[in-house]
């Protein structure tokens, strides 16, 4: 573990709403080179816990800090938003055509504009996309939509990315794609977070899993339980980390 | 009669085009006094139906409730209340802005900031949160954020503005009390109309009213077009 290494720590990290305690964990690290398969059944807050990761929600208890990014100017925010990309299960994408969404977040990256453009193109390939360029985007079916998303994060390539539940809206072939999306961008060192209540075929990139049940999340090394069920998932030798 | 009713109208419309000076300048006033005070209230109005939506603070119901009300107000009670306010012995008599274009500004303010905050705050509120949280979580400062957010929102937004300028362009009771419809300097498209038509004048009463018809035309059809582009979204 290089010092360098980006990571988002949660320490200490208890989430309510109102009355309902949703769970509690003592420390948890979300670090590049890294991908690890979020379990846990409906309702158990695996979307909570990846809103709380990507900024949008503050933790009853505990702090959420980030490590290893670069220093934002004075005249902008160091929050952690904006550091962990977050996909939405069903992905939101603007009004505008597909390449408009596409293109998006060009406009806030300092990356050479020419190797973007670069990427941009790989992409459209790598997701089937090109067909549907000029389409409107709210057009597009639920795995269009998703591949969109998840072809829009492989062309920025982010330092983490969490994924919520990609494969839900996905056929065979569409899950073929994403998979390969994922697995370059596993080589180039993004660290991920794939939530999903089952193991499908993006889950067998993951070496490393969570799992959220009776209010804990459990981290544990996953690489002996690729291809089990979820239920023996939970039997697994597991470090408990979390404060209950 | 049909015969008279066609004089009228070419009557009417031979003002319009041979740019009588008289009935330009009605124009002029009105769009002038409505245009100031639309784009002084714009920009905090928007911000105030932001803040309404998205934040939460002590007092917000009361301020969304008493929004709602303004919106209600008939605009002669906010003519008679901005007329207090400007009379000689009233707080602000010292302004000296009673009949004259600046009062009719303020009392146009008046009117149409609670229209332009109630619908934006509608419109923020039923804005998907997703948009917010996506635009974020691709890197785009807060502010970036926000315009993404209008950006999507960009139909109910400028229906609230057409609405806001709509009532004040054609407001009759503020305009009156506060402007006093004085010739040339105060007189806008309503109270000319409500003056001409008394006085029996309806070549000129017609040619305003004509006005105010193709401009709410034009601006209905842009926006239908806007509206239509729009689609209903399904996730
Ligand atoms: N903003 C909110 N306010 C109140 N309760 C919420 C809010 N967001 C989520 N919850 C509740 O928290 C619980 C966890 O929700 P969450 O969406 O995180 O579950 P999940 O693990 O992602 O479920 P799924 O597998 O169905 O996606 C749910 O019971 C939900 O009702
Ligand atoms: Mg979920």
């Amino acid at each position: 573990m290089t010092t360098n290494t980006a990571k988002i720590i949660a320490k200490d990290l208890e989430m309510r709403f109102e009355d309902k305690h949703l769970f509690s964990a003592s420390k948890l690290v979300f670090e590049q080179n890294r991908v690890i398969h979020l379990q846990g059944d409906n309702g158990c807050g695996k979307t909570t816990l990846m809103k709380l990761l990507a900024g949008f929600y503050q933790p009853t208890k505990g702090k959420i800090y980030a490590e290893g990014f670069a220093i934002a100017p004075w005249w902008r925010s160091n929050s952690i938003t904006g550091k962990a990309l977050y996909l939405h299960q069903h992905p939101y994408l603007f009004e505008g055509s597909v390449l408009y969404n596409l293109t998006y977040p060009q406009r806030f990256l300092t990356a050479d504009k020419a190797q973007l453009q670069a990427r941009t193109e790989q992409a459209i390939d790598k997701a089937q996309l090109r067909h549907l360029l000029n389409q409107a985007a709210s057009s597009l079916s639920g795995g269009e939509k998703q591949r969109l998303a998840i072809a829009r994060a492989w062309i920025i390539q982010p330092k983490l990315l969490m994924l919520d539940e990609p494969t839900s809206n996905m056929d065979k072939h569409s899950q073929h794609l994403v998979l390969q999306m994922i697995t370059d961008l596993k080589q180039q060192g993004t660290g991920m977070l794939i939530s999903s209540h089952q193991t499908c075929m993006l889950t067998k990139v993951c070496d490393h899993a969570w799992l959220v049940s009776d209010k804990t999340i459990t981290t544990d090394n996953v690489s002996t339980l690729k291809d089990t069920e979820p239920t023996q998932v939970e039997l697994a030798p597991a470090l408990q980390v979390s404060a209950g | 009669m049909n015969e008279g009713w066609l004089a009228l109208i070419q009557q009417a419309l031979s003002l319009l085009f041979s740019l009588d000076p008289e009935v330009w300048s009605i124009i002029s006033v009105s769009f002038a006094v409505s245009f100031a005070a639309l784009a002084i209230t714009l920009l905090p109005s928007m911000v105030l139906g932001f803040l309404l939506a998205f934040t939460r603070f002590p007092g917000r119901w009361l301020v969304t409730n008493l929004i709602q009300t303004l919106q209600s107000i008939p605009t002669v009670v906010i003519g008679l209340l901005v007329y207090l306010l400007l009379t000689r012995m009233g707080p602000l008599g010292d302004l000296k802005w009673l009949f004259t274009q600046k009062g009719m500004i303020l009392g146009q303010m008046l009117i149409c900031a609670p229209v332009l905050v109630a619908m934006s705050q509608a419109a923020f509120t039923s804005v998907d949160r997703r948009a917010w949280e996506t635009s974020r979580t691709l890197g785009a400062p807060k502010l970036s954020a926000i315009w993404a957010v209008c950006r999507e929102l960009k139909v109910p937004l400028l229906l609230a503005i057409v609405a806001a300028f709509s009532r004040i362009l054609t407001e009759i009771g503020c305009s009156m009390m506060v402007g006093g419809n004085i010739a040339g300097v105060t007189r806008n498209i309503p109270t000319a109309i409500a003056l001409e038509t008394s006085k029996g004048d309806f070549a000129q009463a017609i040619a305003l009213g004509l006005v105010l018809l193709v401009l709410a035309l034009i601006l209905n059809f842009a926006l239908g077009t806007l509206r239509g582009k729009a689609e209903p979204r399904s996730h």
